[in-house]
């Protein structure tokens, strides 16, 4: 299928990206060379301020295009504005009308739109947390990285192509591996993105090895196939794949490999055990504000492409999570290990940790693992509503991704202050800076999932769905991991509100990190109280991947 | 029947519950340094939420079983799940035993100088979520208010708290979130179980003979993990120590109310909702309520330190109620929720008594280093032993007509753990009468307790409300038993109805 005109306004968020990074890194190219201290300091706020707009306005272009807010109904008169909006959601998917991806390689469904509001949500934050940083030498470098990979993240939600699945990952993982080594002044950072770095590449290359055997075996099958019966011409797009591997009938133990190594190569992106031996070194010594991205904008997109690809290359060796069963096996019952894995070491290896920082890290591979909890009551066969799953793991990733951004964010403006991340540097922060333990204990309270904030209903929805699956000994697993995850989390907030400070004087916060900060705390209360029109959002989902089966 | 009318258009039980999450929202506004207007505001709201609860009670139409002051909203319907608030015969007797303690310890509470604006706060929020579980008529609506009403303790014993309190503080927060994550097994099990798909507890209700095998399996964790905060045997040990531990409000809140969240949640939803499971599960549970009520009697029998005794008292009182639970049928279930409200009233003025009105002027509570009070201080005397003969079970007063109830309906089901149980009413007496002896009476002259500061007026009002209700009731019991027999007949013919 070759590209059309009209395929312009279903990629325009991922074109507006790539202009914005370029327009961060052209506008500070001529002032470069000016380094003195205000300089400086006016380029940093200029970078920031332009990422930051630019953020904002493709976050709001992309919700009006995805029609959530508002649809122009087809009898509106025309005039200048239904005329623009009508163009912009063009191509968009209703109701049950999902146009076909762009080229074979990139679907502007649901999921995909759903994707793009998380990653520019996120980037967004994340760049209101980087505007009160000490100015950084070359700002519009570090900014625009961070857009580019971004745009990166779009395109892994949306990759129906294993070029451009790889293509996309890179496009994530390099800027990133460069922004989590950017203060290459401090041995820990440089010492974070080398080693994001090395673990990336390997990562990276176990992931095209298993689609080189993917494809591999789909190639050799094509020849007996019937090539005409496929509904696209690209013969590695994920449709043709699964065309063709149920042509073939009985999987081959080859594809079975080249299975576990592309979920081998995305659980290092994800960070799950026993993938995760990167992420605690990584979160720690990156810098503070990146942690907060890498660890939830990057490891979101890294669950929507799991999502995507084993639910519409891999349908038929979905197998069963439930030990009792004889099929147990399949893509399923393997993340089902997995998972619980993840869920008892991640929570478990948390407990002494003395590092914030690295106690978040290991606190997100256990939420990881909650999440491919998510991905395994989509696809479970005895579900009896997989749309559950679906959306819970959908507003899992949301939630997610605000409560990590904040509580990375408080630590980040207490690392400003008394210049450390370990636990003791966060000791009598309430009586330092109350409005700041607040929202640090909504965070840390979200993240242990105690109700009623948003935190709460996600696990609870995950295990929900579980159940509804009937794997209910991994909803047992999941509730039992919780327990040691409580207490690491209330040592945090020991350290807030029980131990005394080592001095009194009020802790600054800086007026933008404080926004950002307050914006996901607000959020995280409002989905958790009202969590009913996000569902009603998610729930549009269904229409893709469930369909794809 | 009902004494007085309230307009039907008001959603009265919304208001209680956001009569204590509307004054956080002010206090948090008011600068730290001003203390007085915090405690005002606190105890202001304190004593509305006192009243609206009072006017449920007044307003309630014994006459009528069923739910009453019923409000409904859907919340998220994806999952079925209301906010959905009434009240009926047990509940009434709760929301009145909630408000009276909240407001005797929003009393209690206004010699907390420290961080003032952070304890009101957390305070207020711990209630908001107790009044919630009593409304709640949803299970994810009731379950969210559970953990509300449980997770403000760990910062308020944690930052407030005396003796221990960081050890208190964790152990009472992690065994309870450990037996609040059991009870969400049971609540999915529940949800999935019956086939509705819907969290609306009335309407589980009417549908319960839902696979027996799958109740028997999964009525365990869900009882259990709601015994856990009702202080039951092998699970109370978190309630002692964070007892002691907890600063005063929160004591009397803590053994006063909360415990009673996990005992209700174990007679609406485990019993109510699952009576197969429960069918074979409470001859088990009876026996293990026999050690609460003898071993914690006896426990409480040595302790030298006052908060300790009465923390285990506290574990034999609830293993009284816990034991009639287990006893199911309709006279021991009244008794079980008598005993709730008649401990609650009783075991808060013990701990307004000890911790507030004795420790906080003599820095200790141990008993032999506090004899001779009595001469200087009657008033806490009295009071003390007001509470005291209540607990003993002494005609008059709450504590008797609880205790006899439970008693008569053990028997009709258990007559051998009723004669066993029974061994508990001496112990009883006996430490709660060397106790009286040993602080008020024993004749010792002690220096350090000459010049203790007078009683505040907070300290004598909070009192004399509490032991005003307490011999109240035990005067005129009736105005409780009726109401509470007519809410928990629907959980006893339930149970009867699957041959119990």
């Amino acid at each position: 299928m070759s590209f059309l005109l009209t395929n312009i306004p279903r990629i325009l968020p991922e074109i507006l990206l790539l202009v914005l990074a370029l327009l961060i890194l052209g506008s500070d190219v001529f002032e470069r060379w000016a380094d003195g201290e205000q300089v400086v300091l006016e380029r940093h706020r200029a970078s920031a301020s332009l990422a930051a707009l630019g953020l904002g306005m493709i976050f709001a272009i992309i919700l009006l295009q995805s029609g959530y807010l508002y649809t122009v109904p087809d009898t509106a008169d025309s005039n200048y504005f239904t005329n623009l909006l009508r163009n912009l959601q063009a191509g968009i998917p209703r109701g049950s009308n999902v146009p076909l991806p762009v080229m074979d390689m990139f679907a502007t469904d649901h999921l995909t739109i759903i994707g793009r509001l998380l990653f520019t949500g996120a980037a967004f934050l994340v760049v209101l947390l980087t505007y009160d940083h000490p100015p950084l030498r070359n700002p519009g470098e570090f900014y625009s990285l961070l857009v580019l990979s971004t745009l990166g993240m779009c395109l892994m939600a949306g990759a129906t192509e294993l070029i451009m699945l790889f293509l996309a990952i890179e496009l994530t993982s390099i800027p990133l591996y460069i922004l989590a080594g950017y203060f290459r002044n401090d041995r820990q950072s440089v010492e974070a993105g080398m080693k994001y770095f090395l673990y990336g590449a390997f990562s990276s290359a176990i992931l095209l090895y298993g689609m080189s055997l993917v494809y591999g075996y789909a190639a050799s099958t094509a020849g007996s196939a019937d090539l005409t019966a496929l509904s696209t011409s690209v013969i590695t797009s994920f449709d043709s794949l699964r065309e063709l591997f149920a042509q073939a009938g009985e999987p081959a133990p080859i594809l079975l490999m080249g299975m576990l190594f592309m979920i081998a190569g995305i659980g290092y992106k994800i960070a799950i055990v026993p993938f995760h031996g990167w992420s605690p070194d990584v979160y720690q010594g990156a810098p503070t504000t990146m942690t907060a991205f890498i660890s939830t904008a990057s490891k979101a997109a890294g669950f929507f492409l799991l999502l995507r690809v084993l639910d519409t290359v891999f349908p038929n060796v979905v197998g069963n999570p439930i030990p009792v069963f004889d099929e147990f096996g399949g893509w399923t019952g393997m993340l089902a290990l997995l998972a619980a894995l993840t869920l008892i070491i991640a929570n478990l290896a948390a407990l002494p940790q003395t590092n914030a920082k690295r106690l978040l890290a290991y606190s997100g591979i256990a939420h990881a693992g909650f999440l491919l909890m998510g991905v395994i009551a989509q696809a479970a066969p005895f579900n009896t509503d997989r749309l559950n799953g679906v959306v819970a793991l959908l507003y899992y990733l949301v939630v997610y991704a605000l409560m990590n951004i904040g509580a990375f964010g408080v630590i980040a403006i207490v690392a400003q202050d008394t210049g450390s991340d370990e636990i003791t540097a966060l000791n009598g922060l309430a009586q330092r800076n109350l409005g700041l333990a607040a929202l640090f204990t909504v965070f840390i309270f979200a993240l242990a999932g105690i109700p009623p904030l948003a935190g709460f209903f996600a696990k609870f929805y995950i295990m929900l769905a579980v159940w509804q699956a009937n794997a209910i000994w991994l909803v047992v697993i999941a509730l039992i991991s919780t327990i040691p995850a409580l207490y690491y989390y209330l040592r945090l907030l020991r350290a807030v509100f029980i131990v005394p400070p080592d001095n009194s004087t009020p802790m600054p916060t800086p007026r933008w990190m404080m926004a950002s900060l307050v914006v996901s705390a607000v959020l995280i209360l409002v989905l958790g109280l009202f969590p009913a029109p996000l569902l009603d959002v998610l729930e549009q989902v269904q229409v893709v991947v469930i369909a794809g089966r | 029947m009902n004494m007085l009318t309230l307009p039907p258009t008001i959603p009265i039980l919304s208001l209680i519950w956001l009569s204590m999450v509307l004054p956080v929202a002010l206090i948090a506004v008011v600068p730290a340094s001003r203390i007085t207007l915090i405690r005002v505001i606190g105890t202001g709201f304190a004593l509305l939420s006192l009243v609206l609860a009072g006017l449920v009670f007044l307003a309630y139409d014994q006459g009528q079983s069923g739910f009453q002051f019923v409000e409904r909203l859907a919340w998220i319907p994806q999952l079925g799940i209301n906010y959905y608030l009434g009240v009926d015969g047990i509940t009434v007797p709760m929301l009145l035993l909630n408000g009276l303690v909240i407001f005797t310890g929003a009393l209690m509470s206004w010699n907390i100088e420290q961080r003032a604006k952070e304890y009101w706060i957390l305070l207020l929020l711990l209630t908001a979520g107790v009044y919630g579980v009593f409304a709640a008529l949803d299970l994810f609506l009731l379950f969210v208010f559970y953990e509300l009403a449980v997770l403000p303790m760990y910062l308020l014993i944690g930052v407030w708290g005396s003796t221990r309190r960081e050890y208190g503080a964790m152990k009472l927060t992690l065994f309870l979130m450990a037996g609040s994550a059991l009870a969400l097994i049971g609540i999915l099990a529940i949800y999935f179980g019956s086939g509705l798909r819907t969290f609306d507890i009335p309407r589980l209700a009417a549908n319960v003979n839902f696979g027996q095998q799958y109740q028997v399996l999964f009525f365990l964790p869900l009882f259990v993990g709601f015994a856990v905060l009702a202080g039951m045997f092998p699970f109370h040990t978190w309630s002692p120590t964070g007892h002691v531990a907890a600063p005063t409000a929160v004591s009397m809140l803590h053994a006063g109310v909360l415990m009673k969240l996990g005992a209700y949640a174990c007679l609406r939803i485990a019993l109510w909702l699952m009576p197969h499971g429960a069918a074979q599960w409470l001859p088990a549970i009876a026996i293990l309520t026999i050690f609460n009520v003898v071993y914690g009697a006896t426990i409480a029998m040595v302790q030298r330190d006052a908060k300790f005794m009465i923390g285990y008292s506290s574990v034999s009182h609830m293993g009284l109620v816990m034991m009639a639970l287990a006893a199911g049928t309709q006279i021991a279930l009244t008794g079980a929720v008598l005993q709730m409200f008649a401990h609650g009233i009783m075991t808060a003025l013990f701990f307004s008594v000890v911790g507030r009105m004795v420790y906080e002027r003599t820095h200790t509570r141990q008993l032999g280093e506090l004899g001779g009070l009595g001469r200087v201080m009657p008033f806490a005397a009295v009071m003390f032993i007001t509470a005291g003969l209540s607990g003993m079970g002494m005609p008059g007063l709450a504590g008797f007509w609880a205790e006899f109830t439970i008693f008569i309906g053990v028997w009709e089901r258990y007559p051998l753990l009723a004669i066993i149980a029974v061994i508990s009413i001496p112990v009883t007496a006996a430490y709660v009468l060397h106790a009286i002896y040993r602080v008020f009476y024993a004749n010792v002259d002690n220096p350090h307790l000459h010049d203790l500061p007078p009683l505040t007026w907070q300290e004598i009002t909070g009192a004399l409300i509490l032991a005003t209700v307490l011999i109240g009731v035990g005067f005129a019991p009736g105005i409780l038993t009726d109401m509470i027999a007519a809410g928990v007949r629907p959980i006893a013919q339930q149970l009867q109805g699957v041959g119990w």
